[in-house]
């Protein structure tokens, strides 16, 4: 079984376009996720626009100085602050429709606080709308505190009740109590590498593609080949070469998707850096349910890409195994890998968004603050667990049944 | 060692490819003899396992193929027609490879995989990727795929197609070197690869066996039927027109013509000993003829080359 599955693996690794396509999959992968995040970035100080590392590491060293606990009292403080600011005219400009602040007011408070202001603000703001902090926070009263956390509930249990959600109880109950594991205060600080990776999740729908493309010959070339008749009569052709050909593609895979994640996440994390790690996802979104730090939200995404790509490498091999060529094998796998991406979600409900959530594109796309509920009788699941659950299954299925397209292959 | 077809058949919807075949094979070397489309491929690739047929059985040994399961493939080795191969291995691991798909240990492969390269004349070129294999060294490595495991049955389908003559020779003396105790089942169009090494001459049309008989006696089931006869060249081609011509060769300002027909085609016309060529033709007609000749005549063009 160990040289029939090191002998499939050569096969992989021995053509061309295997080298060709990796390559150029990795190449894609290092621009889209490290590259290009790093070449656009660009921060603003009072002297103009700085960009790249040196932007990168102004910025972390601007919100450096705003990191601490999100208690009470420190919101109260930076609210206070920021208002103390809009009472002066002469820190305060008008564009006919908003109020900003203006000079040294901007660049000695508001500059790097941007993002804290803009969570902060956002907490008060009614589900689904957003005011804007300088047009909520220059006139919230905050005379009597600003009760930063029971805000943040209240919001959630609105936004539960919002009857365009079309919650259950049983659903209600199960956000709530994901919601109390929710840790608080937050701790707030610098994140930006995290979130350059949360925000480019989908792009590994392209090295998703590029394995798919290589597994794709592992059956179906056999048959282009005319090797079948010979593999099929051998005391093994319809055993354990069908299980070693799906494990050296399994392994070949996971290879790949490994190598591509690892250049994903280390140069942005590299040039970013990786502080950010422990603090809670909240502090992008405060009403994200997931009880996360950046770095297991990440990891747990990163678990879903896998179950997605050992669904899809299943396909491609439940596909090869019936169709006599590749090529005919892509023609159904991109569609169902880029299709989803051409439609839009229109809510969290429905057949047609829950389906649309739980596709390939789709389910490269976290969705930390959705509250996206599937129901089956009185069990919840949130968007993660299901597709966890789809792709593990699916993975399951498509990879027993395409070694039974290779097994009862006739060889006319 | 017996290999039992019992009432077998194959048909694709209307046409029937394999028609109730039976037949027991033991060890020897059975020269399966057909015009393209005569069903050989079918009936082979169904003794392989890889063809489920609409009806009948395969016995070894008196056991039914599903009976023995994996057991079965390890009586077989199979040559298949139009062979594919992997061009990026090298002989020895493709070797290697086929010999781990038909169970054997990684030490006993090694050593098979050794001897079979020698045995085909390939040990200098043994860790040459295969794309640099000209046709006749696929060949050569095609069948020592099929013998890796020593198989007791041996089926070669077509082996010799587009072969040259010095390469149709050195493959039909490897073919003999290893059909001892076997049962060899070796099916072709081309008349002569089989009249040197066959046993048993199995004369297959549309599905069905149409002869039967030793090689050495299979000729007499038509006596009198093959004709020679001197003529002129403007003669010659009105024969040729009318009759089965077998040959043809010209003697001066004659030409002598072989003929396949029931009767003396003409009055000076006298009989001659049948041959296996005669016998193709007798069954299959002119255009299996043609086909025959065709394939030899390029044999033979590439052996000028």
């Amino acid at each position: 079984m160990k040289t029939l599955v090191k002998f499939e693996f050569l096969k992989i690794l021995r053509r061309k376009s295997t080298w060709i396509i990796m390559a150029v999959s990795l190449l894609v992968t290092i621009f889209l996720f490290g590259l290009l995040p790093v070449m656009q970035f660009q921060t603003y100080n009072s002297s103009g626009v700085i960009r790249g590392l040196d932007g990168i590491a102004y910025k972390k060293a601007e919100i450096s100085k705003t990191s601490g606990t999100l208690t009470d009292e420190y919101v109260t403080e930076t609210i206070r602050q920021y208002q103390i600011l809009f009472q002066d005219p002469e820190n305060v400009g008008y564009d006919g429709t908003e109020q900003y602040l203006i000079g040294d007011a901007y660049w000695d408070f508001e500059a790097y606080r941007g993002s804290l202001l803009s969570l902060i603000a956002s907490n008060y703001d009614e589900p689904g709308t957003s005011s804007g902090y300088n047009n909520s926070l220059p006139t919230m009263d905050v005379s009597g505190g600003t009760d930063f956390y029971n805000q943040r509930s209240e919001k959630i249990q609105k936004l539960l009740d919002d009857p365009s959600n079309e919650m259950t109880q049983a659903q209600k109950n199960y956000w709530q109590s994901m919601n109390r594991q929710v840790k608080t205060p937050f701790e707030y600080g610098y994140y930006e590498g995290w979130s350059t990776l949360i925000s480019c999740f989908e792009l590994f729908m392209f090295p998703l593609l590029a394995i798919c493309i290589v597994i794709a010959p592992v059956f179906a070339s056999e048959y282009q080949a005319g090797t079948d008749a010979m593999l099929l009569s051998g005391k093994y052709g319809k055993t354990r070469l069908v299980r070693a050909k799906i494990l050296a593609s399994l392994l070949f895979g996971m290879a790949a998707f490994v190598i591509h994640i690892l250049a994903a996440y280390a140069i942005p994390l590299s040039a970013f850096g990786i502080d950010g790690w422990d603090l809670p996802v909240q502090i992008t979104n405060t009403v994200i349910p997931y009880p996360l730090t950046f770095l297991q939200a990440v990891l747990v995404q990163t678990g879903v890409l896998f179950l997605v790509l050992m669904a899809l490498i299943g396909l491609t091999l439940f596909l090869s195994a019936r169709m006599k060529s590749p090529y005919l094998v892509l023609t159904v796998i991109i569609p169902v890998m880029f299709i989803p991406m051409f439609l839009t979600p229109n809510g969290t409900t429905g057949i047609y968004n829950q389906i649309l959530l739980l596709l390939p594109y789709q389910a490269a796309i976290p969705r930390w603050s959705n509250y996206i509920s599937y129901t089956f009788g009185n069990i919840v699941f949130d968007v993660f667990s299901m597709r966890a659950l789809f792709y593990a299954a699916a993975a399951l299925v498509l990879i027993l049944w395409s070694g039974r397209g290779f097994r009862r292959h006739q060889a006319a | 060692m017996k290999l039992e077809l019992k009432n077998l058949s194959k048909s694709y919807g209307q046409k029937q490819a394999v028609d109730r075949i039976n037949i027991s094979f033991v060890p020897g070397v059975y020269g399966l003899l057909g015009a393209n489309g005569a069903g050989k491929t079918t009936l082979m690739r169904m003794i392989c396992g890889i063809l489920n047929p609409t009806s009948g059985k395969i016995l070894l040994n008196g056991k039914t193929m599903q009976a023995l399961g994996e057991e079965y493939y390890t009586h077989l080795g199979y040559m298949p027609q139009d062979l594919g191969f992997y061009p990026d291995f090298t002989a020895r691991e493709f070797l290697l490879y086929m010999a781990a798909v038909k169970g054997l240990e990684p030490r006993q492969a090694k050593k098979r995989a050794k001897k079979l390269l020698h045995m085909v004349n390939l040990d200098r070129e043994g860790d040459k990727k295969i794309r640099s294999f000209s046709g006749g060294m696929k060949q050569r490595l095609g069948i020592a795929q099929a013998e890796l495991n020593d198989p007791d049955i041996l089926i070669l389908d077509e082996p010799t197609a587009g072969l040259d003559p010095k390469e149709r020779v050195r493959f039909r003396n490897i073919i003999s070197d290893v059909a001892k105790e076997k049962i060899v089942i070796l099916s072709t169009h081309i008349v002569s690869d089989v009249s040197y090494i066959a046993h048993r001459i199995l004369l297959m049309k549309e599905g069905r066996f149409l002869v039967n008989a030793p090689a050495d006696t299979v000729t007499q089931v038509l006596d009198q039927k093959v004709w020679e006869l001197l003529t002129d060249e403007q003669s010659a081609e009105i024969y040729s027109r009318k009759f089965l011509v077998s040959n043809l060769h010209h003697e001066g300002h004659r030409v002598r013509l072989r003929i396949v027909h029931d009767t003396a085609p003409a009055c000076g016309a006298w009989a001659v000993e049948l041959n296996l060529e005669d016998l193709f033709l007798y069954y299959f007609g002119q255009e299996a003829a043609e086909e025959s000749r065709t394939e030899y005549d390029r044999a033979a063009l590439k052996g000028e080359e």
